[in-house]
């Protein structure tokens, strides 16, 4: 079950958060699913009997007890999947700078820690209840706030932050399913889906076109939306395009235009001049390349980036969009928790997966997202 | 808190479209039926709660009044001596104030969306004016006739706006998605033609860029000058930087716009970070400017709000909207009192109170 938040109105992360150093409790937690950056509280639960919980008694005592900065520990081990409300969601008015944020923050492994743990609280496992309670104390005694964890960074300590675009494309990479077009298809991600993972979109759309600018990912049109974006891995882009143009007569003209091209400009779209003057392209070798799929038409002597083969996937998404946003409208009031869409059975129109276009729906705004005490809620907006 | 202004004694139309003065009292606005109002927006009465009394007005009776909908309506920018307002029946006039008579009229081919004239410019008096058809017509009030005509967009356009910076800069927005920086001296062509996806810019290329996916509907210069808002169908609203036409990639989320004409939106003026107010269904949405973080939306209209514009002086802000009201909102420096009746003793200062705007209203 993944939990999904609010995204509105939140601080970006990694700002200015006072806090602490975290204790990472050993790297056996489950991976994350796909959480965002804040508002939970939840932290996970630590695999095994260890349940963090034994941190909670008496936080204070271990930071007389170490001599170097103490680092504040982290209250982990309970899964907290209830959110509090927020109130800093757009359309419910409040005061933002009152509700309480839970900004992420680069999660810094500082301590591995079972040993030292378990020297200091011997036999501390505590019963839930107890732990909660203490753990509540805490974060206001020093002013902490409660971190959801992200199971991501451990796997990529190095590359992105969480909360990052880098990251939340490789996340939302897994969730592509791959097996469905044979491996013919690059992995294919949307922006949208991008957004309802990085909460600010500005820092979002930044971000992606750093990468877009370092040639990591290539950003495509997908025809059926102008404002639909998809991002695919410039390597999965380049080997399923010379896998797709094997032994086709416009094999030449799509490995030169992946040779030349591609490193050399990074836009969604290229125009004539460019084609012929710049790269060298003859006539002939364009209308390879449209017909290899690589270029679809956009304007008289102007080209979009295209996936070969993309056809497919824009028919399933587009339907499964609409198959999950009637889900949602046919429901009682026009409004679902996200646990009970997802626990759903996918009607079999949908072909890429409920998270996939929930994912989707959530960052395009196609439903609005309310935090509710049973979890979050999503809705369809009125106009 | 709401305020409600009486709007119009014969309250059956919708004021479209508002203007304040530069010098601070007066608010021009113009309806769907024609009238045009005067209100003085000055709080004599000095109760939180008020109603604005209208001066004048141009009513259905006036010889001169427009035959439909007013669309936009702005002072003279030097002084209130002088006003223009352009509409439906493709004429373009000018009033003046004190009488009450028409100084002069523009007639077009087509109906007319909006003009707009420069604030700050002393070297020309060009009005422009934006129409169905593709062309921009740039009007001299001194010499009463139509001076110049920008050609480059395909379809109407639909809004105009000079930069408060620049004399001879021009933004137009047009149907055809596309949003056109033009220096009026210049005979060739625009200047920039804005590009969403922030592409190569080269001369072949610029017929295909496009600012927005749908129709662009509004158009609004920061007070400075250096940054362009425009806001389209496709619900987004895109900054631009108005010095080279890059998108600044400030993301506001969805802009619900499904206006068929202009859409007329505003910039906050002395505040620390400049909020824009744009005019979202029934509600207003306000965002920051530079970092396009929704702030809040204000609730007050019964119908879709058409236009909104922003008093610098007192920080205040007017709407106008189908439901034939114009409310002013005002930052609450306090909790809003509940009772009307005397002015009590302030309660404490609402900590977050750049935030939480709201607006007074009063029988008076």
């Amino acid at each position: 079950m993944q939990s999904f938040s609010d995204s509105g109105g939140q601080t970006p992360p990694g700002a200015g958060e006072v806090c602490a150093l975290r204790r990472r409790l050993i790297p056996t937690w489950p991976p994350a699913p796909l959480n965002t950056a804040h508002e939970s509280t939840g932290v996970r639960a630590l695999g095994g009997s260890q349940s963090a919980v034994g941190v909670g008694p008496g936080p204070a005592d271990v930071l007389r007890v170490s001599a170097s900065p103490p680092p504040l520990p982290t209250l982990t081990g309970l899964r907290d999947d209830k959110l509090t409300p927020s109130s800093s969601s757009p359309g419910l008015g409040g005061t933002p700078g009152e509700s309480v944020r839970h900004c992420s923050a680069p999660e810094d492994p500082i301590f591995r820690f079972s040993s030292l743990h378990s020297y200091l609280f011997p036999g501390t496992i505590k019963s839930r209840d107890m732990s909660r309670k203490r753990h509540h104390l805490v974060p206001e005694t020093f002013g902490v706030k409660r971190r959801r964890k992200r199971g991501l960074v451990e796997s990529d300590p190095l590359r992105g932050e969480p909360g990052s675009a880098r990251a939340a494309v490789s996340e939302l990479m897994q969730l592509f399913p791959r097996g469905l077009f044979e491996d013919a298809l690059p992995p294919i991600v949307l922006r949208s889906q991008v957004y309802s993972l990085v909460p600010d979109r500005t820092v979002a759309d930044r971000q992606l076109k750093e990468l877009q600018e370092q040639r990591e990912i290539r950003i495509v049109q997908l025809g059926f939306d102008l404002d639909a974006h998809g991002i695919i891995f410039t390597e999965d882009y380049r080997t399923r395009v010379l896998k797709a143009c094997d032994g086709r007569p416009y094999a030449g003209a799509v490995q030169k235009f992946l040779a030349s091209v591609l490193p050399a400009c990074g836009d969604l779209s290229f125009q004539q001049d460019q084609m012929t003057q710049t790269f060298g392209f003859r006539d002939s070798e364009i209308t390879h390349l449209v017909n290899a799929g690589v270029l679809t038409v956009r304007d008289a002597g102007s080209w979009w980036l295209a996936v070969p083969g993309a056809g497919r996937f824009i028919k399933y998404f587009v339907k499964g969009r609409q198959a999950v946003l009637g889900m949602v409208r046919k429901s009682k009031y026009r409004e679902l928790l996200l646990s009970e869409l997802l626990g759903r059975r996918a009607p079999a129109v949908v072909r890429l997966g409920l998270t996939y276009h929930v994912h989707d729906l959530i960052g395009a705004q196609l439903v609005d997202c309310i935090s509710t005490t049973s979890g979050t809620l999503l809705r369809l907006p009125e106009t | 808190m709401l305020g409600f202004l009486s709007a119009r004694q014969t309250g059956l139309e919708d004021p479209l479209r508002l203007r304040r003065a530069e010098s601070t009292r007066s608010m021009l606005s113009g309806g769907s039926d024609g009238v045009i109002v005067l209100y003085d927006l000055e709080n004599s009465s000095r109760q939180s709660y008020y109603t604005c009394k209208a001066v004048c007005s141009i009513g259905r009776d006036h010889p001169d009044v427009h035959r439909y909908s007013v669309e936009t309506v702005q002072w003279y920018p030097h002084d209130t001596g002088m006003f223009t307002s352009s509409s439906f029946d493709k004429t373009l006039k000018v009033w003046d104030t004190n009488t009450l008579q028409t100084a002069d009229v523009f007639n077009f081919e087509e109906t007319v969306y909006s003009h707009h004239m420069s604030p700050v410019s002393t070297k020309h008096c060009l009005v422009a004016v934006g129409t169905r058809g593709p062309k921009v017509q740039l009007c001299d009030l001194k010499s009463g006739s139509c001076s110049h005509i920008l050609q480059g967009h395909r379809q109407e356009i639909l809004a105009v706006s000079w930069s408060p910076r620049y004399d001879y800069i021009l933004a137009t927005a047009s149907a055809d998605s596309r949003v056109k920086l033009w220096d009026v001296r210049r005979a060739s062509g625009c200047l920039i033609t804005l590009d969403q996806h922030n592409g190569k810019k080269s001369q072949a290329v610029e017929s295909a860029n496009t600012a927005h996916n749908g129709k662009v509907n509004g158009l609004c210069f920061t007070s400075d000058g250096l940054h362009l808002l425009t806001v389209g169908t496709d619900n987004r609203m895109r900054l631009w930087n108005s010095s080279n036409g890059e998108n600044t990639l400030v993301n506001y989320g969805k802009v619900c716009n499904n206006s068929k004409k202009g859409l007329k939106f505003t910039v906050s003026c002395g505040c620390s970070s400049e909020f824009v107010f744009v005019p979202y269904g029934s509600t207003i949405a306000v965002y920051t400017v530079y970092l396009g973080e929704q702030i809040t939306m204000l609730k007050g209209h019964y119908k879709t709000v058409d236009c909104c514009v922003f008093q610098s002086n007192f920080q205040e802000l007017y709407s106008g909207s189908r439901d034939c009201n114009i409310l002013a909102w005002v930052p609450s420096l306090y909790e809003p009192v509940p009772d009307d009746d005397e002015t009590t003793t302030k309660s404490q200062l609402n900590p977050a109170f750049e935030d939480a705007w709201s607006s007074s209203d009063e029988e008076g």
